[in-house]
């Protein structure tokens, strides 16, 4: 998996390509919230347009993700869930946690 | 046993997640060989790469020199895969529901509830010498 990330109008947006199955993808997406969060920036997107798919670690960083910024006051919101994202999502029950939003721009919004 | 092992049809890797990318690009290459479509192959990868992080983990317990084996065969429209530890084995019955509300936002513990969504057929034998998960999965 590889990582980039920017912002917009104070919205943080991680964008990860490839897929996420373990290993050093479950590190680096960890620690590069976490240096926003120490940043005091707690409102994040995730794009996941470019995710090829994700097993139980990615679901596993996902759900980690949203409760580490849920307890420091900011959210976490999903924009452009793949299908084969959202079977999975549906599978574990995890789509009653996350808010989605087919575009990046629609998830930026649902922060205003 | 140091770096992945292919032979005939099937790879061996150490216990150590850097090696889950090996078993990947193994196993959807083949299924692509077979014919398989992309979400197939996409259900197939995510079954196997669960069963090798938990060989990994609960099987081997992380012990790096301690081989991981997946193999891959193709019988009458659908393909089967083993992925074998040394460990002693495990009851699927004892994991928590991870669909349970009260476990909903745990980090962990879907593995095998997924495995099982996805897949056609899930089969667990456990030896004295080692556990084996078999999956089975139509492609045809």
């Amino acid at each position: 998996m590889k990582l980039s990330d920017r912002e917009q109008g104070g919205i943080v947006i991680l964008e990860p390509r490839g897929k996420i199955m373990g290993g050093p993808d479950a590190t680096l997406l960890h620690d590069t919230l976490y240096g926003f969060i120490q940043q005091g920036k707690t409102r994040v997107v995730i794009d996941l347009g470019r995710i090829e798919w994700m097993n139980s670690t990615g679901l596993g960083i996902l759900v980690q993700s949203y409760t580490t910024l849920k307890n420091s006051d900011g959210q976490l919101k999903l924009a452009r869930v793949t299908n084969k994202i959202e079977s999975l999502l549906t599978i574990t029950k995890l789509v009653t946690i996350f808010e989605s939003y087919d575009t990046v721009e629609d998830a930026v919004g649902s922060f205003q | 046993m140091i770096k992945p092992e292919i032979k005939d049809n099937s790879i061996a890797i150490p216990s150590h997640q850097e090696f889950l990318p090996d078993v990947d690009v193994y196993i959807e290459g083949i299924l692509r060989g077979y014919g398989a479509d992309e979400s197939v192959i996409a259900d197939v990868a995510i079954s196997v790469s669960e069963l090798v992080i938990n060989a990994i983990a609960h099987g081997n317990r992380a012990v790096r020199e301690t081989p991981v084996t997946v193999t891959i065969d193709k019988v009458d429209g659908a393909v089967t895969i083993t992925v074998t530890d040394q460990g002693q084995g495990f009851d699927p019955d004892d994991i928590d529901d991870p669909i349970a509300d009260e476990n909903l936002l745990r980090q962990v513990g879907r593995g095998i509830f997924i495995v099982r969504s996805l897949m056609d057929k899930v089969d667990i034998r456990a030896k004295e010498n080692g556990t084996t998960v078999t999956i089975t999965k139509a492609i045809s």
